[in-house]
């Protein structure tokens, strides 16, 4: 653990903001840290700028995420870390559907992707547009952005899935990315297995020691776990789990049904 | 060559995966299993569904891990379908209990029991939950009713994980004897704190934690060295085995089999093939032909 200062916050949207840390922590797309917020909790939060001045982009969801953006810049926090397996590129031309916060890891992956000289696409999506993620962001590393929201106060009004269907319809990739609610997700593995595209996807389930050890954060029937051989999976390895959009687990192992 | 026997247990090798590691979820437990590990001790489960302690309720310090998870289980009543995962792995799994009565110990163990796991072992020995574990663990009545109590409901194989938190081990070792128990684990994590200077507070969310790994392993090899000394009790020795040469010390110190915790952050889950075929390596340089052979050399 290392405790270090909130450098700065940016407001991202009206409940995201991004926090970056005094800590140089080098990281590949898609790799998160346990943030530690002292005297409350300690959370699971990918990395959405990796590097110097670490970034983290912070959904205002529960008590510690709602503790974090009362937070002012000096502020302490801890932080382990980074851990877990990378999103891991070898298209030539791919395309990422990011779903709320879910653009968090997204977007470092294509500006590193565009970076190589790849290609990319990136369909950002929200339930409206005060809540888009990083659309600037990817429009400027170079993507090709397709913009969803629900209510259709901008891009189009549809879901992330419907403008994916139509875009694997129209175009050919080599690889597809995927981060954000599990019945998304769901449906984004389904519409790229049909247009065989081989999908990588960023899955959640509840982190306690982030090393491993605990079982918190266990996938049936194989036994992976999600903040060790996860976060990111291929659609092989997530064909084989049991309780992908079916059930995840509380705190207590519980079995919680969708 | 690396057959041991434990409360009689068959196991393959002396490498067992520790309570509470990948424990509550049966299909973690089955990939310790296809990973080498001997046999398994579930997760600490309890009467009812416990949320744990807040996070941090793990983290690396220098001196190893601490832990306050704090029991969190789903439940036994929850814990059928994981058990019966776990045994799909082919080597004995060992049910671990806790309680906050004698009677909820009782309780649990027996349905633990129908749920078809190889013996109990009891955890009387949790530094992080006030009236559970150890709470039970450091006072010799309170062992001897809880084991008693347990002894006479179920027919399996019945083991006291014991702590080295207290004034006498070798007395709570003795009691467990008096009151029947068929073996003894020892020993749990030791009562431990990491303050962050920082931060100015403990770190864990519980404050207080347990400490594990590789700096409290003289204590369990002592641990282990007393209660075969003192008691006719088979002995499964944990703490900090990360090693072959690890857990040779534990079995020289008297010990049948050796439990692993938090090995399997620092070496993977592959930690019980690795274990044994270190352990098989120093039997062939050494020329001991079974671990009979080694199994308490060093009581002299
Ligand atoms: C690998 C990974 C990366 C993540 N990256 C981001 C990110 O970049 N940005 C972001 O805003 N959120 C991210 N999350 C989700 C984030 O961890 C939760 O939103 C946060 O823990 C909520 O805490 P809370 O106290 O505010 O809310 P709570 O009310 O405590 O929880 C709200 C919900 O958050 C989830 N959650 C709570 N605690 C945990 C935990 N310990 N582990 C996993 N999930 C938990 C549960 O689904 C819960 O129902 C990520 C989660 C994972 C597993
Ligand atoms: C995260 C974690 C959870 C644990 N949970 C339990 C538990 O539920 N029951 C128990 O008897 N011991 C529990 N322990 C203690 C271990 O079983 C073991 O006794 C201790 O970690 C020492 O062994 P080690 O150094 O090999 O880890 C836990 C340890 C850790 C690190
Ligand atoms: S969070 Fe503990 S094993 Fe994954």
């Amino acid at each position: 653990m290392q405790t270090v200062k909130i450098k700065e916050i940016i407001k991202e949207t009206k409940n995201i903001k991004t926090f970056r840390l005094d800590l140089d922590l080098p990281a590949l797309p898609g790799q998160y840290v346990m943030l530690w917020v002292p005297g409350y909790d300690e959370k699971p939060l990918s990395i959405s700028y990796p590097g110097e001045d670490v970034g983290l982009t912070i959904l205002k969801k529960g008590p510690t995420t709602t503790r974090l953006h009362e937070m002012k810049a000096g502020d302490v926090l801890g932080v382990r870390g980074p851990f877990g397996r990378a999103l891991k590129i070898s298209g030539k031309k791919i395309i990422a559907v990011g779903g709320g916060v879910g653009m968090a890891p997204i977007a470092p992956l294509i500006e590193k992707a565009i970076s190589k000289g790849v290609e990319a696409t990136v369909i950002v999506g929200a339930v409206t547009k005060r809540e888009l993620l990083f659309v600037d962001r990817v429009e400027k590393a170079g993507a090709k952005v397709i913009i969803t929201t629900d209510d259709g106060t901008c891009g189009l009004k549809c879901y992330t899935t419907h403008a994916l269907e139509q875009e694997l319809k129209a175009e050919k990739y080599d690889e597809c990315f995927t981060c954000g609610p599990e019945v998304m997700m769901y449906m984004v593995l389904g519409i790229a297995k049909k247009h065989k595209v081989p999908t990588q996807a960023s899955m959640e389930r509840y982190f306690k020691c982030g090393i491993g050890i605990c079982g918190a954060c266990v996938m049936d029937d194989g036994g992976l776990r999600v903040c060790k051989e996860g976060p990111n999976f291929r659609d092989v390895e997530i064909e084989k789990f049991k309780d992908f959009g079916k059930y995840t687990r509380d705190a207590s192992g519980k079995k919680i049904y969708w | 060559m690396l057959e041991t026997e434990i409360c009689g247990l068959k196991l393959d090798n002396p490498t067992v995966l520790a309570s509470g590691i990948l424990g509550n979820v049966g299909s973690s437990l089955r990939r310790c299993a296809r990973q080498g590990a001997g046999a398994l001790v579930t997760k600490s489960i309890g009467k009812h569904e416990r949320q744990g302690h807040k996070n941090p309720t793990v983290i690396r310090v220098k001196e190893g891990y601490l832990n306050a998870v704090g029991l969190a289980n789903q439940g036994i009543a929850e814990f059928g379908c994981e058990v019966a995962t776990a045994k799909e792995g082919g080597v004995p799994v060992i049910g671990s209990v806790f309680g906050f009565s004698v009677r909820e110990f009782v309780s649990v163990a027996a349905t633990m029991e129908d749920y078809g796991v190889d013996a109990i072992e009891l955890n009387l020995s949790c530094p992080n939950v006030g009236k559970a574990g150890a709470f039970f663990g450091t006072g010799e009545e309170l062992t001897y009713e809880v084991v008693k109590a347990v002894k006479d409901s179920v027919s399996v194989p019945v083991i006291a994980k014991l702590t080295a938190n207290t004034g006498d081990l070798v007395a709570i070792a003795k009691a467990c004897e008096r009151a029947e128990c068929d073996g003894v684990t020892a020993i749990n994590t030791l009562k431990a704190m990491k303050i962050d200077i920082k931060a100015g507070m403990p770190i864990l969310g519980h404050k207080i934690g347990g400490l594990s790994g590789p700096s409290i392993k003289p204590v369990g090899v002592a641990s282990v060295y007393e209660i075969v000394k003192e008691t006719d009790l088979p002995v499964m020795g944990c703490g900090g085995v990360t090693t072959g040469e690890d857990a040779i010390e534990y079995l020289m110190a008297g010990a049948s089999a050796v439990q692993i915790g938090v090995g399997v952050a620092d070496r993977g889950i592959s930690i019980f093939k690795k274990v044994s075929r270190e352990i098989e390596e120093f039997m062939v340089e050494n020329n001991y032909k079974s671990l009979k052979e080694i199994i308490g050399v060093a009581q002299g």
